[in-house]
């Protein structure tokens, strides 16, 4: 461990409060908190946890978190200002890929199997299948509103444009079906209630609805538009230009957790750690499999065998820890094309101002030991669940 | 709770914690607000501020549901609606100085009667403003855009029908009054019958 840092961080901040969302993914936070990556690069780190989007985005611009987990369109979304008052916030770096899932209802489960004739659905489930649900529905009343209804976490989020994706790639119109903002807490509740048809969130959400017997998991980001960025870590610029070396050692205890969480044997750990009160307060069956690279599916069918369901760290031989601008591009073109950008918006630039790569490389840049990624050693307690 | 028949303005307070709901709830007896409590999250929550259609909304700042009433000027058709945050951490008053529109005003610390009927008031008033100047923007959206429609209406009647533009204009104004249209309809539909004649030719 370099302790160079340590020296530099005294004209730095020290103390600094991190906010992060109660999700699987939010595994790199925790893990660099618990085995102490924060604390030798010298900084002293508050792990804050919040319970919405919209608080964690206020308490960010108001200063009253150093910085945060952050859904990945969110700092475009606060640069523009497309939800309150423009601030800019950078993402400095990449903190996970992937990790979402598609769940529908039993009861819609058993429709599309119904309509369709058949005793078993090819996973991932295409959105096609739904299409003749929306129609004998539409033909069943005119007067009363019959459209399927699916919930997502956040209007500026890679779930609400990945289940528009699904539906789009599939033929479905978008204006066949109501999509309405539920916390990923109250999720599995509105699916058992039946007021939703199905869900677009990330862990641990899916995994309990199959769990619970409520739910089918039929697709998952990776059959969507795999290997996005997720989860990015999220500071104001003003802040980074305060705290330039702090920024730094926070890039580099976050990459230490990120290289840790690559394997599966530690990621199993991480999800011991989560299920924790202070971190998730849920039980490891439904931490666990999305780290450890499993779908659950149904509650009566084997998982499917996802090994990127929530990636950290490498992929091949580059690091997706770096914020990539094709990335940024990418998730800015979602944006665009929902109509969360006002086509007056000049975009030119935008993404080198937010997602800053220069940052992240900086960071690294006098850590050589970093230009490789850290040895991983797994934990000695490594019991797989089935 | 008494209720005053006029100016009554429909709160709804949403809270989990039923002290703390209660504490906001008497602090607001005896004034202009009728206060509606609910506990629910999720898609009830939604339900209930479609119902009610509540004048203001009062919630926890750390209430999970902050993002459904985020959401709802974004991606639905519900009003918008002052939304009054409050919070016993003292850190509200700072996230008060960045906040502008949908959310109006925040309470922190303690909960003293007399400042949170205040804070309503002035969230009311303050919200009523911003949408005022909004919409005053919309309209002035809408009529420069409806100009600009007749505008290229006359432009293309004057290229192809060789007109004056006092000519194009009268034409238009005439299709107008005969169909009993607005002037932006009428231009509207030259411009598509233009668009469509220059696709086949």
């Amino acid at each position: 461990m370099n302790s160079t840092n340590i020296h530099n961080i005294e004209h730095n901040k020290r103390n600094i409060s991190l906010g992060f969302m109660p999700l699987t993914d939010c595994a790199p936070l925790v893990i660099a908190h618990e085995l102490g990556f924060f604390e030798s690069q010298g900084l002293n780190v508050t792990l804050k946890k919040q319970y919405s989007w919209a608080t964690m985005r206020d308490k960010l611009h108001a200063g009253v978190l150093d910085a945060a987990q952050f859904l990945a369109p969110m700092p475009i979304a606060s640069t523009l200002g497309l939800s309150g008052p423009a601030v800019n916030v950078i993402a400095p770096m990449v903190l996970s890929q992937n990790g979402n899932g598609i769940t529908i209802s039993m009861a819609l489960y058993e429709e599309i199997k119904f309509v369709h004739q058949r005793h078993h659905i090819d996973l991932p489930i295409s959105a096609a299948l739904l299409k003749p649900v929306i129609e004998a529905r539409k033909k069943a009343s005119k007067q009363t509103d019959t459209k399927l209804r699916f919930a997502t976490v956040y209007p500026h989020s890679c779930h609400y444009y990945q289940l528009l994706t699904w539906f789009e790639q599939n033929g479905v119109n978008k204006d066949d079906v109501d999509i309405v903002i539920i916390p990923p807490a109250s999720m599995v509740e509105a699916l058992q209630s039946d007021d939703i048809d199905g869900f677009c969130v990330g862990g641990p959400w899916n995994a309990k609805a199959v769990r619970d017997g409520v739910g089918v998991t039929g697709a998952t980001s990776c059959d969507i538009w795999p290997d996005m960025p997720e989860k990015v870590l999220a500071m104001k610029q003003s802040w980074q230009e305060q705290h330039p070396e702090t920024t730094k050692a926070l890039i580099i205890a976050l990459q230490q957790a990120c290289d840790w969480l690559a394997t599966v044997a530690n990621r199993f750990e991480a999800a011991r750690i989560l299920s924790r009160h202070t971190y998730l307060d849920l039980h490891l069956s439904v931490i666990a499999p999305s780290l450890i690279g499993s779908c659950l599916v149904h509650h009566q069918l084997s998982p499917r065998h996802i090994p990127s369901y929530n990636r950290f760290a490498l992929d091949g031989n580059d690091t997706i820890n770096k914020p990539e601008l094709f990335h940024g591009e990418w998730l800015l073109s979602q944006m665009v094309k929902h109509q969360h950008i006002p086509a007056e918006v000049k975009l030119e630039a935008l993404i080198d101002s937010v997602f800053r790569q220069d940052i992240y490389q900086q960071a690294f840049a006098e850590h050589d030991a970093f230009a490789t990624p850290t040895k991983v050693t797994p934990l000695k307690s490594t019991k797989m669940v089935p | 709770m008494q209720k005053q028949q006029l100016n009554e303005l429909n709160v709804l307070l949403i809270e989990d914690d039923k002290k703390k709901a209660d504490i906001l709830m008497s602090a607001l007896d005896h004034s202009q607000y009728c206060i509606k409590h609910v506990a629910s999250s999720g898609m009830s929550l939604l339900k209930q501020v479609e119902q009610l259609q509540p004048d203001v909304i009062i919630i926890d700042v750390e209430s999970p549901s902050r993002d459904i009433l985020d959401s709802l000027s974004i991606i639905s058709h519900a009003n918008p609606k002052p939304v009054v945050m409050f919070s016993e951490q003292e850190d509200t008053e700072t996230i008060n100085q960045t906040v502008k529109s949908g959310v109006s005003a925040y309470i922190a610390g303690d909960i003293n009667p007399v400042r949170v009927r205040s804070i309503l008031d002035t969230a009311v008033a303050r919200f009523s403003e911003y949408q005022a100047l909004k919409s005053e923007l919309v309209k002035t959206k809408q009529k420069l855009s409806s100009q600009r429609v007749v505008e290229q209406a006359k432009v293309w009647l004057m290229e192809t029908k060789s007109l004056t533009e006092k000519e194009a204009y009268h034409r238009i104004r005439k299709m107008a009054m005969d169909n009993s249209q607005k002037l932006e309809d009428v231009a509207k539909n030259i411009l598509s019958l233009a668009q469509m004649l220059e696709k086949s030719s």
